[in-house]
């Protein structure tokens, strides 16, 4: 592929890219330097992409990669309880456009229950049903079976429903 | 997609869609971006001269290390210039000393609007470390804004905060201190520490260059950058 066509497509997924950043970083900084790195990746390793293939899963598994690699030991990750799901509250990077207070607390309670999603269940979760990627390209991006991330999928949707309804969030159900 | 798990999208799938805000890349992040991925004209791809425009630079090379040592010195990269300006402005905040306690308070609102950099929250010191003044400051011409602290042995530490430039921070460098990545270096007698923030460039910057000093140099850092929240006031 040529340079400035690589170039041009890399660029056109920076939104996708900056969004999955801020969930996994939860820090709107962090997500920007998580970003500037996978474009930086991306382009020294420009010559391992085949064309033809998916770019969008490409650079979002080396935004993954950078991820796990240099800010999951950021102690930012908090720990995971006997029932997988993180002990204490994480805080969210809220920059949502302005909206009503009932909109915005739904909003708030949504991304508060995400950060409670171990990563290994959040990522698949927002790449499926919020990027729209297939199982197939998902199980690329987090290098494991389709198997593994329908379940991951599932079990991430099971928590997110009981995080919901702890926090009183019946009616986002609805 | 959600026909590969169930027939059609459950409550989550709706509720993620529709209700999850869709973060969009901040302006300076995408200008960086493009910048990062756009070099410099001439060297994108090779062409029919480059076999003899190698050739002639190769033997410029060896005329250059010859010459190396009568020549000046090469232009320096984005991180050099910035660390050149940086120490400047340290040097400046070490001559101008400590504000009274009295004043300080009363300085830091103008400071902050002379400088378009807005403090959410301020580290005003501690047993260790204590904020003695605060300036406007220029970083390669654009305004930011100095806090300059003085440790218990004397030694002045400054905070310095500015819009752009737009400074891409060499991952070789960057080094893992507490839950942060910054670049770390040091260069003539001073130590520095550059991060990036709300779209601001941030160094740290002191005389703290032993092994024994820049660990407490670090130490500072780490309470300078999570007691201190930064934002562009406009």
């Amino acid at each position: 592929m040529a340079d400035d066509d690589f170039r041009q497509q890399a660029l056109g997924h920076i939104d996708a890219l900056y969004n999955l950043a801020v969930y996994l970083t939860r820090n709107g900084s962090e997500a920007e330097d998580l970003v500037q790195e996978t474009y930086a990746r991306a382009l020294r390793f420009s010559h391992r992409f085949e064309p033809g293939t998916y770019m969008r899963a490409w650079m979002f598994q080396i935004l993954r990669n950078t991820f796990l690699t240099f800010y999951r030991l950021r102690e930012r990750e908090p720990a995971l309880s006997e029932a997988g799901v993180p002990d204490g509250e994480a805080p969210m990077f809220h920059h949502a456009p302005a909206e009503d207070g009932e909109s915005a607390g739904a909003h708030m309670d949504l991304e508060r229950a995400l950060g409670r999603i171990p990563e290994e269940f959040r990522t698949p979760l927002l790449l499926a049903e919020v990027e729209g990627l297939s199982l197939e390209e998902v199980a690329r991006i987090m290098d494991c079976p389709v198997g593994t991330v329908k379940s991951r999928i599932f079990r991430a949707k099971e928590r997110l429903r009981a995080l919901l309804k702890d926090y009183g969030g019946q009616d986002l159900m609805t | 997609m959600t026909n590969e798990i169930g027939n059609e999208p459950d409550d989550i799938t709706r509720l993620l869609r529709e209700r999850l805000p869709r973060h969009q890349a901040p302006a300076g992040l995408r200008g960086s971006v493009v910048e990062a991925l756009d070099p410099p004209k001439g060297r994108r791809r090779p062409s029919l001269w480059i076999a003899p425009a190698l050739s002639a630079l190769a033997t410029a090379m060896v005329m250059l290390l010859w010459l190396a040592p009568a020549l000046p010195r090469a232009t320096p990269d984005q991180m050099e210039r910035l660390s050149r300006a940086v120490m400047s402005e340290y040097a400046r905040g070490v001559f101008a000393g400590e504000v009274s306690p009295e004043t300080l308070p009363a300085a830091l609102p103008r400071v902050m609007r002379d400088s378009g950099v807005l403090l959410s929250w301020v580290f005003t010191g501690d047993a260790d470390i204590r904020l003695v003044n605060a300036q406007p400051a220029y970083l390669e011409g654009r305004r930011g804004l100095a806090l300059t602290y003085q440790d218990r042995a004397g030694h002045s530490v400054s905070y310095i905060v500015a819009h752009g430039p737009n400074v891409a921070i060499p991952e070789r460098e960057r080094v893992q201190i507490a839950r942060w990545r910054p670049a770390v270096r040091t260069e003539d007698g001073v130590s520095l520490i550059v991060w990036k923030q709300s779209g601001l460039v941030c160094v740290m910057v002191s005389d703290l260059v032993s092994a024994d000093d820049l660990g407490r140099f670090k130490e500072y850092f780490v309470k300078v950058r999570s007691a201190t929240e930064v934002s562009p006031s406009y």
